[in-house]
């Protein structure tokens, strides 16, 4: 039988299958008590209120502090434990340090620059990366539901990322833009670095041209803050939402349990690529375009 | 919307809530529908260019490939953003 034969047979089992399975079991009618958006949603777990702040521990805080010990406690264990023949979580780990420094700050920023910020882009990208990577895997954090399991009752299962709160991303975003219009005003004085924006060649314009182009540069300075964290947060969203609803979230809301073996695959599918794929990139891109906003506020010339 | 309440209530049993609520879903799908589009085309040329580019300059190969992956991801990006305010509008 051809691959070509095969596939199509594959196809058709799993179409088939799904068909099947709607005709035996039918629907049982829009499900109104599946809430998706409570997946999403921050119970407090121990409730603390300082001066009318809500700063309770929930499940953000929780993935938060787990991604930040992961990356602490990852990055000092393997420094610890160095060895001259590498085995393969140094290598790994290697690599992406080499990335971090080659890659990312060696790239974009000179090597005064570079040595002064290279640890809080690898730190950035680390993080960012660990925090995406243990959203990918189910915890026991979802309160509402309990299951069952060995007559013990546990929060039911669910995905989770502290990047897929705004907070985390926009926190993140803070930080990277206070510090880079800082680094720039200390490189060039603060109407040097304003007179920056302007983009070169010019020279021979009137001022109230010259003055139309600051107010765009300077909006599309703000547009940066939304950029950067929305771009973070928007990608672990829609991944974790694309799973919710593929992997049966689509098939328990409308009472169709064929739909759900037609989609489950699907879910598998997404699965991969956002945990090979969008994960790294997601930190990747963060920790590059910080570097690229340092290097471009401290260039002398564009 | 105000201006379709009128012609909608000339038919029974549609309400003012069941009418915010097909504009809010309308939001969505336009929303992550329509984005999508742009994107799409977006992540399209950056592949194709970067393919084109290979065959003429094989030795360019991996410096092609990082550029690759930031403009995928900032074209990507956008697709996203209007999905969430979709979401806005559908959930707020």
């Amino acid at each position: 039988m051809s691959t070509k034969r095969k596939i199509l047979l594959g196809i058709g089992v799993w179409l088939g299958g799904a068909i099947a399975l709607g005709v035996l079991f039918g629907s049982d009618g829009k499900n109104e008590e599946f809430k998706p958006q409570n997946e999403f949603k921050l119970d407090a777990w121990i409730p603390i209120e300082i001066g009318g702040v809500d700063v309770s521990i929930n499940r953000a805080v929780f993935y938060l502090v787990l991604a930040s010990a992961l990356t602490v406690g990852v990055m000092v264990w393997i420094s610890r434990r160095m060895a001259q023949k590498p085995n393969r979580v140094q290598t790994a780990v290697e690599v992406a340090y080499d990335l971090t420094r080659n890659n990312i700050t060696g790239g974009n920023l000179d090597a005064k620059m570079a040595a002064r910020w290279f640890p809080f882009l690898a730190t950035l990208f680390f993080f960012i990366w660990f925090s995406n990577v243990i959203g990918y895997l189910p915890l026991p954090t979802n309160t509402h539901e309990s299951i069952d399991i060995f007559g013990l009752q546990m929060p039911a299962f669910a995905i989770y990322a502290a990047t897929a709160n705004i907070s985390i991303p926009l926190a993140l975003t803070l930080v990277v833009w206070v510090s880079y219009h800082v680094e720039g005003v200390r490189a060039k004085g603060p109407i040097g670095y304003l007179a920056s924006w302007l983009p070169p060649g010019l020279e021979d314009m009137n001022p109230a041209m010259k003055g139309f182009i600051f107010v765009i540069e300077a909006i599309s300075q703000f547009a940066r803050l939304i950029s950067l964290s929305v771009r973070l947060f928007a990608n672990i969203l829609a991944g974790h939402l694309l799973l919710l609803f593929m992997g049966g979230g689509l098939a328990v809301l409308l009472g169709l349990a064929a739909l759900g073996a037609l989609t489950f695959p699907v879910a598998f599918a997404f699965f991969v690529l956002e945990l090979g794929l969008i994960a790294t990139l997601q930190a990747f891109i963060f920790s590059i375009l910080t570097a690229i906003y340092l290097g471009g506020a401290t260039a002398e010339s564009h | 919307m105000d201006l379709l309440i009128p012609i909608a209530q000339a038919a029974e049993g549609i309400t003012d809530t069941g009418i915010t609520d097909a504009g809010k879903a309308i939001a969505l799908g336009v929303g992550a529908g329509l984005g999508s589009i742009g994107a799409g085309i977006g992540i399209g040329i950056i592949f194709g260019k970067e393919i084109e580019s290979v065959a003429r300059q094989p030795e360019m190969k991996d410096e092609l490939q990082a550029i690759r992956w930031l403009g995928f991801a900032l074209t990507e990006a956008v697709a996203f953003y209007t999905f969430i305010f979709g979401l806005i509008a559908f959930f707020l």
